[in-house]
């Protein structure tokens, strides 16, 4: 109530004349009333009742800010967000070594981004995501939609069919194996044209569209409350050319990146980026980083770096807070994204799955 | 779409002409701007500009489309997806051939192949579609002189003997054919930049830019400062047109680059990155094989 007039977010020639009128404090508004308002600063009493609007809104927004109340609010103890943590999905990769590292998969609110030079496999990664994310929760999975915003133009909607179609192939073979009702029922509405239905692809061609597509996204996600993971397929590509004044890059970078933490956390959905590398040119040598710079370095929470070492794919952890920096390497089959060698049959009883709606994964031979 | 003006995307007239005071006339300047900034200029409150920026966001937002609806629409036409090669193992590895609506690029060293690859490309486009071909003319931007149009009548004449069976074939064959000689960056850019008339003009199905490295490398010095971004700037508009040439018209654009050594501790040859074009890359086989 003691909130000064110049923080409310009214017009800013309304906030002048509030201000030369001697109006100091949030109350001293209230009390006045529209009508002593619009005769003493000379708007209409209309204008008068809006701003009073305004200003009632954000008192109240404070005040239930301070009595710590409803659930809009971002404070809680941390034992409520390890029971949180502990109770949340994973979207799993298909490539069991990429799951270890990262902890079960990728995880829901939190950025995470992928790095590598051209071929090494983010596209392959994402759509992978993209199909994975779809799996029912009897599976393992946190059965949601995703939205794929394209950058580059480099989904390619055959290979989505490949991923998919081994991904439902690999669920009725568990179902077999483990002849459960409640798997066969959840496999009736596993389908390939299920799958396909539920990839939201937005197509960006300049870092316009895209700052557009972000500031809509929160609607969009509103009317699609399903959705658990966004992808952003080639966030560095727009950014890197046609921009000269790099002070600008680096500002919208940042909001983009504030925006797309937001929207993690809102709708507990997963942001998945890719970035591309660039060479820093060093003193006598010259090594492969990630694009965008130092300072976008701090926007994802979770960095994984793909590269090559020889013919091998690799994948580091590069930068997590809750796992250590380890490297795995990794295989794209005609299936999607696999594991090096075929993992032995195992069921995993420790581990951080607690939910018991979570089955252990049984991984079966691969050909 | 960055460069629509704001009057198009429903803003109130006065709104326009009290943004275009300063210097803000199209959606790319008003999405650029913080929402203080915005605050200041449009002089509405902080609820009302949020609304302003929803407004100008859906003008310029792409259209949704799901994957099952972008698959539906190419299995409506399954034959004009790819460009088949006609060498059956290449096909089988690429799943159909060069795929239109993408970038492909194709590497090697000197002497192996690379223009001869390209001008038999031409010679399979301008086949009718019942030969596997897309019936449409080409375009053959040309940076190293190396086009040979007798080369091109001696592959059609002697690669399909009976379509080519007669002289006029053979010429109406070459008219279609377009060769641009382009011998620095900055042309080989604007003659990018003006293709998009070109194409619907001469109802185009093929663009080829052979190759996109020499003139690259003879102006880029990447050792001298600058040049390295100059050179990635020039790179990324010419590769960002292109894409969207492709997509916008379902038609395969093909590069070819060249190869470099780079001096690490690896194996010794990979291909330059020059091209940022992330797709298929013939030179390193695909990861979708069979």
């Amino acid at each position: 109530m003691q909130r000064e007039v110049g923080t409310l977010p009214l017009a800013p020639a309304l906030r002048a004349r509030l201000a030369a009128a001697g109006f100091q404090t949030a109350q001293e508004l209230l009390d006045t009333g529209p009508c002593g308002l619009s005769k003493e600063i000379g708007i209409s009493r209309e204008e008068a009742l809006e701003a009073l609007q305004v200003v009632r809104q954000e008192c109240h927004g404070d005040a239930a800010r301070t009595a710590g109340g409803s659930g809009a609010t971002r404070k809680c103890t941390a034992l409520e967000l390890l029971e949180e943590e502990q109770t949340q999905g994973f979207i799993i990769t298909f490539c069991s070594a990429l799951d270890n590292i990262l902890g079960g998969g990728v995880q829901l609110t939190k950025i995470t981004e992928i790095c590598g030079a051209p071929g090494v496999g983010k596209t392959q990664l994402c759509m992978q995501l993209a199909v994975d994310v779809q799996i029912p929760e009897c599976f393992g999975g946190v059965a949601g939609e995703a939205v794929f915003i394209d950058t580059e133009g480099s989904f390619m909607v055959d290979r989505v069919v490949d991923i998919a179609a081994a991904c439902v192939q690999h669920c009725h073979l568990i179902a077999e194996a483990q002849q459960e009702e409640d798997l066969r029922k959840a496999l009736e509405t596993f389908s390939l044209e299920n799958i396909l239905s539920h990839i939201y692809y937005f197509r960006c061609r300049d870092y316009t569209e895209l700052l557009a597509q972000v500031y809509l996204l929160p609607e969009f996600l509103a009317e699609h409350s399903k959705v658990r993971l966004v992808v952003i397929d080639g966030i560095a590509f727009p950014f890197r050319h046609d921009f000269e004044d790099l002070s600008l890059r680096t500002r919208l970078l940042n909001g983009l990146a504030q925006q797309l933490i937001i929207i993690a956390n809102d709708h507990k959905s997963a942001v998945v980026l890719t970035n591309q590398m660039t060479t820093r040119i060093g003193q006598s040598q010259s090594t492969l980083v990630p694009a965008l710079g130092e300072s976008w370095g701090h926007a994802a929470t979770v960095r994984l770096i793909l590269h090559w070492d020889n013919s091998q794919r690799l994948a580091t952890l590069y930068k997590s807070p809750s796992q250590k920096e380890s490297t795995i390497a990794y295989h794209i089959t005609s299936h999607g994204f696999r594991d090096v060698q075929p993992p032995a049959v195992t069921h995993s009883t420790e581990g951080p799955e607690l939910n018991p709606r979570k089955r252990p994964r049984t991984e079966e031979e691969k050909q | 779409m960055a460069a629509k003006k704001l009057r198009r995307a429903q803003l109130s007239q006065e709104m326009c002409e009290r943004l275009s005071r300063y210097q803000i006339t199209t959606c790319q300047d008003f999405l650029c701007l913080s929402l203080l900034e915005l605050m200041k200029l449009t002089g509405q409150s902080y609820y009302e500009v949020q609304k302003l920026l929803c407004k100008v966001s859906r003008a310029c937002a792409p259209k949704m489309q799901t994957a099952y609806e972008m698959k539906l629409r190419k299995s409506v036409n399954p034959s004009s997806a790819f460009l088949s090669t006609t060498l059956h193992s290449l096909d089988r590895v690429l799943h159909g051939g060069v795929p239109c609506g993408s970038l492909t690029e194709i590497t090697s060293p000197p002497g192996c192949g690379k223009t001869q690859f390209c001008i038999m490309l031409s010679v399979l486009a301008t086949l009718p579609v019942s030969m596997g071909g897309l019936d449409g003319a080409v375009i053959y931007i040309d940076t190293e002189s190396a086009f040979s149009a007798e080369r091109l009548i001696e592959i059609a004449a002697n690669r399909f003997p009976d379509y080519f069976d007669s002289d006029e074939k053979l010429l109406c064959m070459t008219r279609s054919i377009h060769l641009y000689r382009e011998l620095t960056c900055c042309c080989v850019l604007k003659r990018i930049m003006s293709l998009e008339e070109e194409i619907i003009l001469k109802k185009v199905k093929l663009i080829i830019i052979d190759s996109v490295a020499s003139v690259v490398r003879k102006e880029f010095d990447t050792k001298l400062q600058g040049n390295l971004a100059e050179r990635s700037n020039f790179l990324s508009r010419g590769a960002s047109v292109l894409k969207y040439l492709a997509e916008e018209f379902s038609i395969p654009v093909i590069l070819t680059n060249q190869i470099t050594t780079s001096l690490s501790s690896g194996p010794g040859i990979q291909a330059d990155l020059v091209s940022p074009a992330d797709d298929l890359s013939l030179s390193e086989g695909t990861c979708a094989s069979g």
